[in-house]
This record gives structure tokens, C-alpha cells and sequence, in this order.
């Protein structure tokens, strides 16, 4: 039918002009926030988050919604951190192996989790993510317990031919080097959605059943989708560990970073490849330029109303809502 | 040492039971879970707190306050949960998350990130026997448990609204169409769940330290008994609240404090091993 491909062409294109735009602006970021440090941490930050946002995401395209991604986030922090402290590891080695046993402790949670579905498997991940905080906070000789980790070593300066990128020395450094990790798993993210893999995460989130019957191994692919998306938190996490360059049990295994993920990806457009990481960059800046002066404690009432107010009026997310009719949708591949 | 972890773990587990009654009320009557519960029992438990730290008063006078407070928020919750979408497990989870944390923001802002207790001097004194020894705090929490979920038993079995509610648990398209409200019992069962949490609240605050994200323990364990005696079964949930609270005093005693909350986690995640299929699934 060439004229609904003209369409989906269409839809295409706008939806790549919207990223070059999105893309320029990030870029440029720097230039803008030369005199503000604030500004620029505070984008860094939601970049991360929206890194997060993307690989709970993975998790999430596939029907299953965790309440308990700060398990992986932890672990990989610890992880990366405890390598490069202890044995001297360069955190480009280290950040990788966080993320390994992050998706280790999803297989762990997998053997107690995957039979279930919707509202329980929900709350499973949630009683999780208790495990491996309390371990962590009571191995004592190896995470230094509830005293946390100090003097993280800082991210290595990057060379990339006869340009040098200092990582931790400086925000700009820090800010480009959190957006070229957002960019590869934004990459990584949309030919995986893209692929047979994607299409068999969708199938299963759409109708088990029917799924199976065309022969998906639903049990397997769900298992891939938790790893996958485990491992990406891991490595989120790890890089945020040496990045703040502090870290605690009660920080990086909070309430927090399972709840942020989950409440971008929702409030964003769980079906979406934009969709979590435009919440991300919107929300957070949200949170700490305007709500953050005026309710220093408490500003984060913010995320808890919005997403009770996207569950109520927009459950398939403020982009998925934007989106319908417009844009190309992952879901199926053509306009819907 | 083991008489007064077994003594330690039924008062706790007594008191699990109230904590867990209003959860498992609330999740049979309207299939929506409240992962606010534990965040709105504290809530109750500053609501004492500041009562009894700006006026003096003494616990008892607490209560009233502390249950209106929780029925009208409640109340409110109710209001948005009924106009959730299919799934309505899966919504009112994710819905409610945000409660919670809407509920952790609102405690942090009105009463600090501090860590508060209820100090009751007389709490502190008890009882022995022999090398059993048992504190007014603890004999109070117990006599309380027990009553309130007596109770709520009587009010299950031996009344025609209980009647009602347990034949909402049970099947609504047949309740309903045998001229039950059902909407109308869900309010019921919002609005007994918040008395309950009302008067859980400010018994919570003598025995545990107040700070706003403790609630999340509180909800986890409330899951956990509901999961374990299914729901509508009040003798089930008082087995279940027991069981927990032996678990973890017994969990104290061999492993010491800190690995307590890993106890509540891995029995939550064996029973839902065990049972896949939820909660309101029963036996054929």
C-alpha cells in the first residue's frame, strides 16, 4: 500500500527530526551552562536516570513491571566499586563486571520471580530488592557495611585521537561522557526493539498464549529481557558510583532508584523508545530547578503524583499518548 | 533466651496480625492492593507522636485523632481507586507506589527525615516470671492485637454487614446480584482498614522508631500474611502474623538484628513461589 508508506515515511522522519533536535540541544548543553555548574549536574544526572529509565525498560516491554531494579543498581555500584578500590581495577574494566553480577542477581530473582505475573510479580521484585541490601550491609569486610564506600576512584580521562575528554575531572567531562553512554544504549535499545527480540518481547507482553503458539519460548525470553535489562542497571549503576564517588546500602538500594525508573518509563510512554528518557530529562530538571528550592524536603511528592496522575489519565505515557497517530509505533510497526 | 524469643514473637506477631487485617480487608473486598498501607500506619504513628510531644496527652487520647486521620485519607485513596483501569492489581500497585511515595514526601516535610519514638515510661517496666520476663509494653501491644482483631472477627462472622463483606470477598457478581452494594462495601472495607491502621498507628510508634520511609517494612509484611492466610480468613492471618513474628525473634536469636528484614523478604518470595497464581485463586 504506498500510501499509508508514504505515512509511516513521514512519521519517520519527523520522528528523527525530533531527535536530531533533542540530540543538538544536548549537545550544545554545555555551551549554555557554562556559568551554572548546577544546571550541567543536574542534566548529567537526569541522563543517568534516563539511562535507567531505558534499561528497566527492557524489562518493561516485555509486560513485566518491577518494582525492585534498585537490587541491580546497587550491585552494580558495589561491584565496580569494590573492584576498583580493593584490587586497583581501572573502573573501564570494573563498570562492565557490575553490570555481569547485576545480571547474576537477576537470574537469582528470576528463579523466585518468573513464574509469576502482573501485580505479583511485581511484588516479588519489590521483597527482593531486600536481599541484597541487607547482605551488603552487613558483609561487613568487604562493603564496609553500613558506613558505605568513600574515595571512589573517579572515571579515567578518555582519548580519542588527539581529543582528550576528562571524564572526572571536570562536569563538562562527566556531562558528555553520561550522554555518549546514553547514546550507545539508546542505540543498543532501539535495534533491539527493532529485532526479532524485541518483536518476541512484545509478542509476550501482548498475549502469552498466542505468543507461545507461534513458538516463543516465553519463559526464556522473559528470563533475557530481565538480564538484559539487570545488566544495563548494573552498568548504570557502577558508572554512578564513580561518578559521585560515594556510596552507601540505604543510597543506592533505596526506595529511590527502584521507583524512578519505573515512574519515568510509565509516566514517559512504556510502549516508547523516546518515551522514558523524555520523562527523565523533563521530570528531574522539574524536580530539582522549581520544586527543589521551594520544598527542600519533601519536592519529591512530585514523582508519587505523577504518577498517579499517568496511571489515572494516560497509562500508555504522555509520549505514547502524543504519539498515537502520528509516529511509527514499536508495538507494531506501522501507524496506529 | 528461646522462652523470650518465642514470648517476643507471638507479641509481635499478634501485632503483625492487626497491622496485616485492614491490608487483607481492603485487597478481598475491592482486589486492589494498597502499597500506601505501611506509610499511612505511619502516618497514624505521627499523628500520636505529635500529639502526644506538643499536648501531653496521654496514648489513649491518640487514637481518635490518629483514626481520623487515616479514614480521611483513605477515604480519598478509595475515591481514586475506583477509577482505576484494568488490570486492577497491576494499576493499584503501580497507583499506589506513588501514594506511598506522595505519603513519604508529605511525613518528611511535616515532621523531618528525624527518627521519633513514643516513650510511654511505664512500657519499660514489666512483669517476671521465673526467668520469663514481660513488659507492660509488651502485655498492652498483645491485649490490643488480640482485642482488635477479636473484634473484627465478631463483626466478620456473627453480623449481617460482615456477612456482606465476606460474600463480596468471596464472589462479587454474585453479591452483587444478591442485591449487595459492592461499590459500597468497598468504601466499607477502605474505611474499617483505616480504623484499623488508625489504631495499629500510634501502637507502632512506641515499639518501632518513626521516620517516613519505614513504612515499606510494614507493607512488605502485611503482603506476606495476607499472601500466606489468603484473604477474608482473620484465625488465617492471626497463624500467619504468629508464624512471621516467631520466624523473626527466632531470626534475632541465630543471626542477630540486622538480618531480620531478610526474613519477612525471603518468606514473601517462597510463598509466591509457591503460589503463582495469587491470592484469589483458590483450590478447585
Amino acid at each position: 500500500m504506498p500510501k499509508k508508506e508514504t505515512t509511516s515515511q513521514k512519521a519517520i522522519q519527523r520522528q528523527v527530526a525530533w531527535a536530531v533536535l533533542g540530540l543538538v540541544f544536548l549537545l550544545l548543553l554545555p555551551v549554555f551552562a557554562r556559568y551554572s555548574d548546577y544546571v550541567l549536574q543536574v542534566f548529567t544526572h537526569a541522563l543517568l536516570l534516563a539511562t535507567l529509565a531505558w534499561a528497566w525498560n527492557i524489562l518493561g516491554v516485555s509486560g513485566s513491571i518491577s518494582l525492585g531494579h534498585a537490587a541491580f543498581f546497587g550491585a552494580g555500584a558495589y561491584t565496580s566499586a569494590i573492584l576498583s578500590l580493593d584490587l586497583g581495577l581501572s573502573p573501564w574494566a570494573t563498570i562492565p563486571l557490575g553490570g555481569v553480577l547485576a545480571a547474576g542477581i537477576a537470574a537469582i530473582m528470576g528463579l523466585f520471580c518468573l513464574r509469576l505475573r502482573g501485580a505479583y510479580f511485581a511484588l516479588a521484585t519489590l521483597a527482593f530488592v531486600e536481599i541484597p541490601k541487607v547482605i551488603t550491609d552487613n558483609w561487613d569486610g568487604l562493603t564496609r557495611g553500613s558506613l558505605g564506600l568513600v574515595g571512589l576512584p573517579g572515571l579515567p580521562s578518555l582519548r580519542l585521537g588527539s581529543y582528550h575528554l576528562d571524564v572526572s575531572g571536570s562536569l563538562v567531562g562527566s556531562y558528555y561522557f553520561v550522554l555518549s553512554y546514553g547514546l550507545v544504549l539508546l542505540v543498543l535499545v532501539t535495534l533491539m526493539f527493532r529485532s526479532n527480540l524485541g518483536l518476541a518481547f512484545q509478542a509476550i507482553r501482548e498475549e502469552e498464549i498466542a505468543a507461545e503458539a507461534v513458538g516463543i519460548e516465553v519463559q526464556r525470553y522473559r528470563l533475557l529481557s530481565l538480564l538484559l535489562s539487570a545488566f544495563f542497571t548494573g552498568i548504570t549503576g557502577a558508572c554512578y558510583g564513580h561518578l559521585i564517588r560515594y556510596l552507601e546500602p540505604g543510597l543506592v538500594y533505596g526506595l529511590h532508584f527502584s521507583a524512578i525508573p519505573m515512574i519515568f518509563a510509565i509516566c514517559g510512554g512504556r510502549f516508547t523508545i523516546l518515551g522514558p528518557a523524555l520523562a527523565a530529562l523533563v521530570l528531574y530538571p522539574v524536580d530539582q530547578f522549581i520544586f527543589h528550592p521551594l520544598l527542600p524536603a519533601g519536592h519529591e511528592f512530585l514523582y508519587g503524583a505523577v504518577i498517579i496522575l499517568a496511571i489515572l489519565f494516560v497509562p500508555s505515557g504522555v509520549w505514547g499518548q502524543l504519539r498515537k497517530g502520528h509516529f511509527v509505533s514499536i508495538k507494531t510497526g506501522s501507524i496506529e | 533466651m528461646w522462652t523470650t524469643a518465642v514470648v517476643s514473637g507471638i507479641t509481635l506477631g499478634s501485632f503483625y496480625t492487626l497491622i496485616a487485617l485492614g491490608f487483607a480487608l481492603i485487597f478481598g473486598v475491592t482486589h486492589t492492593f494498597n502499597l500506601a498501607h505501611g506509610e499511612l500506619l505511619v502516618l497514624a504513628g505521627y499523628v500520636a507522636y505529635w500529639l502526644w510531644k506538643t499536648s501531653g496527652v496521654s496514648l489513649l487520647f491518640t487514637f481518635p485523632a490518629a483514626v481520623l486521620v487515616t479514614l480521611a485519607v483513605c477515604l480519598l485513596l478509595q475515591r481514586v481507586f475506583s477509577r482505576l483501569s484494568e488490570p486492577l492489581e497491576l494499576n493499584s500497585i503501580v497507583m499506589s507506589f506513588g501514594a506511598a511515595i506522595l505519603l513519604q514526601n508529605g511525613m518528611l516535610f511535616c515532621f523531618s527525615g528525624d527518627y521519633r519514638l513514643i516513650r510511654v515510661p511505664t512500657f519499660n517496666q514489666g512483669l517476671h516470671f521465673n526467668t520469663l520476663y514481660l513488659s507492660y509494653g509488651q502485655l498492652t501491644l498483645l491485649a490490643l492485637s488480640l482485642l482488635v482483631t477479636a473484634l473484627l472477627y465478631l463483626l466478620m462472622r456473627h453480623t449481617y454487614l460482615g456477612k456482606a463483606l465476606r460474600a463480596t470477598i468471596q464472589d462479587r457478581e454474585a453479591a452483587a446480584l444478591a442485591g449487595i452494594n459492592v461499590g459500597g462495601m468497598g468504601v466499607l472495607a477502605f474505611a474499617i482498614g483505616a480504623m484499623l491502621i488508625g489504631l495499629a498507628g500510634p501502637l507502632y510508634g512506641c515499639v518501632h522508631y518513626l521516620y517516613p520511609t519505614a513504612g515499606l517494612q510494614a507493607t512488605l509484611l502485611a503482603i506476606t500474611i495476607t499472601i500466606f492466610a489468603g484473604v477474608g480468613r482473620v484465625r488465617g492471618l492471626i497463624v500467619g502474623g504468629w508464624i512471621l513474628g516467631l520466624a523473626e525473634s527466632c531470626a534475632v536469636v541465630l543471626l542477630g538484628a540486622s538480618w531480620r528484614e531478610v526474613v519477612g523478604a525471603v518468606i514473601l518470595l517462597t510463598l509466591l513461589a509457591l503460589r503463582p497464581q495469587g491470592i484469589l485463586e483458590r483450590k478447585q
